[in-house]
């Protein structure tokens, strides 16, 4: 333990004469490793996001959508289709009896004019069985009801944020009107924040939800973009697919619509949250591997600094491995420190944009960065440590 | 105690030119001996004193050391050999200068592979207060005298209870007052803890304090 103190301390005091060199020197490995784990921090903070998102909507959700989901590029590819189904597959459904809730889903995106000032905002029209589905709360007043629906009511709940920005605070919002595309709402809710929204995923804290009955003024042919339903928890949910598979597919074809249910979007929200990844850390690799170069360079210039210094101590009798090992752990040190300002410099950068962006670090980032940044040093420490150590002693102690 | 035997040092300059750094030659040096090994520059004192001290190996020939021979014997025997067996002084003090007084002086035991029989640190502490460096423990090379410099040396050359001393111009780097002061400390180790010295030198002042002489001449030993 001496011994192995008495090295790293060995390792360490050359950093402190040459402080700049010894910063410049980690730099790449300081980059390398702060831009694997911010954006690998990112990765998986999107993923987490997306994640909540659906489990929001507990285990027996069921979505039907146009076209062929999950095989067409994803989620999003859905809405490129258009409004497909309408008021007759609407009732189809709600006659499946393992279908407790259903409601249909549209929406419509223009310019809200408040009292303060005006904002592009969209709409998603709905039954009033959404908010349940959706898991949503009620923050101030109240949700849709079905009155709302058959009454095709022109009231709207909002989201908090769209709320805040129209009226200046949620509870300035409740009761007021709000015109949309010179359609004149009476905001009647709002819900409890969902947080997120930013990159990718849906901000429900800044979507208007109206009665999908009301959506038909801004779409005459009644359409809607998907189906949103709650199946009955004691039916098998693969038997309620099919059940909805089958009512659907006495209007159209196996390959117009798809029938999904959030664990297997997960799985596919997953599946390219892997592949971005290992994008990632592929490219991240490459300045890790630019940083190990730039400490293989540095450690043949300590080598040939050092070159009497290692004929010293083989002298008094250091073995070959004992200056292995010395340069070895310089080297470590060297990457290690890299890494730890890197790390140091991710989780603060992790910091600033977590208001914006659901950035996440996980422990397994920390110990990646630090276990590769060891790995580094040990790679690309060793030849110049080979080389110091199978410096002739007699050689090296007459070197000037 | 330790054995040239027909030893010879011979570089290969090109296919052709050999140089020969230290021609056949036969030494040996007994336990508790003084010996000088004197000549001039370029005369193969040095190489000679490499071959002593281990740090070279013959082209030619076969050291023994406590009757061992040096050519059955891998890197990592002939390391503990110098460790333990051979202190060295050299002409330019050769410390560390990143490392305080005291922790060169305990650099070797460091590199210690057998156990031993006394704390190193505490001997460090002892031996630099026998030989006047109190206060200098955690200073660093570049802050002490000359004189201190080569004693903080003799001292490393000392941790490890060595059996031998090779000194190689001990007091190259002195003036001659502190080189006398430098030559005493060796005289006396000799004399009194009888520690085997073998100092390299071409000042004859200096080779005077060895009991038997060494000469060096291109290359040979000449008795």
């Amino acid at each position: 333990m001496d011994y192995f103190l008495f090295i790293v301390k060995s390792a360490l005091e050359d950093f402190r004469r040459s402080k700049m060199q010894t910063f410049l020197t980690s730099l790449g490995i300081l980059i390398g490793v702060f831009a694997v784990v911010t954006l690998t921090a990112m990765g998986l903070g999107l993923k987490k996001y997306i994640s909540d998102q659906f489990d929001a909507l507990g285990t027996n959700t069921l979505f039907v959508a146009p076209g062929k989901l999950l095989q067409s590029g994803g989620f999003g590819a859905s809405s490129l289709l258009g409004n497909r189904f309408d008021l007759k597959d609407l009732n189809r459904l709600k006659r499946v009896r393992s279908v407790t809730a259903i409601t249909p889903l549209s929406s419509k995106s223009g310019t809200a004019k408040g009292p303060k000032k005006s904002e592009f905002v969209t709409i998603f029209f709905s039954s009033e069985a959404f908010f349940d589905i959706s898991g949503f709360e009620i923050d101030k007043g109240r949700f849709l009801d079905k009155r709302d629906i058959d009454k095709r009511a022109k009231v709207l709940v909002a989201g908090p944020k769209i709320a805040e920005k129209l009226f200046g605070s949620i509870s300035e919002a409740l009761d007021k009107k709000v015109s949309i595309d010179n359609v004149s709402f009476t905001i009647i809710g709002v819900i409890k924040s969902k947080g997120g929204g930013g990159f990718g995923g849906p901000d429900h804290d800044s979507y208007f939800f109206g009665p999908y009955t009301t959506g038909f003024i801004f779409d005459p042919d009644k359409k809607f973009i998907r189906f949103a339903m709650k199946t009955d928890e004691n039916i098998n949910i693969t038997t309620v697919k099919e059940e909805v598979k089958n009512e659907m597919l006495k209007r159209y074809k196996e390959d117009e619509f798809s029938i999904v249910e959030p664990t297997e979007i997960l799985s596919v929200v997953n599946g390219i949250f892997g592949i971005m990844n290992i994008v990632l850390v592929a490219i991240a690799s490459i300045s890790l591997l630019v940083g190990g170069i730039g400490i293989m360079n540095i450690m043949y210039v300590t080598v040939s600094d050092k070159t009497k210094e290692v004929g010293i101590r083989r002298a008094i009798g250091a073995r070959k491995n004992d200056i292995l090992f010395q340069f070895i752990v310089e080297a470590v040190a060297l990457s290690i420190l890299g890494g730890a300002l890197g790390l140091g410099l991710a989780y603060i950068g992790i910091l600033i944009v977590q208001p914006f962006f659901p950035a996440y670090m996980d422990v397994t980032s920390v110990a990646l960065a630090l276990g590769v940044s060891t790995l580094i040093g040990v790679i690309f420490g060793v030849l110049p440590a080979r080389k110091a150590a199978n410096l002739e002693p007699v050689e090296a102690i007459r070197y000037e | 105690m330790i054995r040239l035997d027909k030893v010879v040092k011979s570089y290969k300059i090109d296919e052709e030119t050999t140089f020969y750094a230290l021609k056949e030659s036969s030494v040996e040096i007994k336990e508790k001996e003084f010996v000088s090994i004197i000549g001039p520059s370029g005369s193969g004192k040095s190489t000679l004193m490499h071959l002593i001290g281990l740090l070279d190996k013959p082209t030619g020939g076969e050291i023994i050391i406590q009757g061992r021979k040096i050519s059955h014997l891998n890197d990592d025997q002939i390391s503990s050999l110098r460790n333990e067996f051979i202190g060295f002084v050299f002409q330019q003090f050769n410390l560390i200068p990143k490392l305080t007084v005291l922790e060169n002086i305990l650099l070797p035991s460091f590199y210690a592979r057998k156990k031993l029989n006394y704390d190193p640190r505490e001997k460090a502490l002892e031996l630099i207060k026998r030989f006047g460096l109190q206060g200098k423990e955690k200073s660093y090379p570049n802050k002490i005298s000359g004189g201190q410099q080569q004693r903080v040396a003799i001292l490393r050359a000392l941790i490890m209870e060595p059996k031998m001393i090779l000194a190689d111009e001990p007091t190259g780097n002195l003036d001659s007052k502190t080189g006398t002061e430098i030559m005493e400390l060796l005289k006396k180790l000799n004399e009194e803890e009888k520690i085997t010295i073998a100092i390299v030198t071409h000042e004859s002042d200096i080779a005077k304090y060895g009991k038997r002489i060494i000469n060096v001449k291109d290359g040979m030993v000449v008795k």
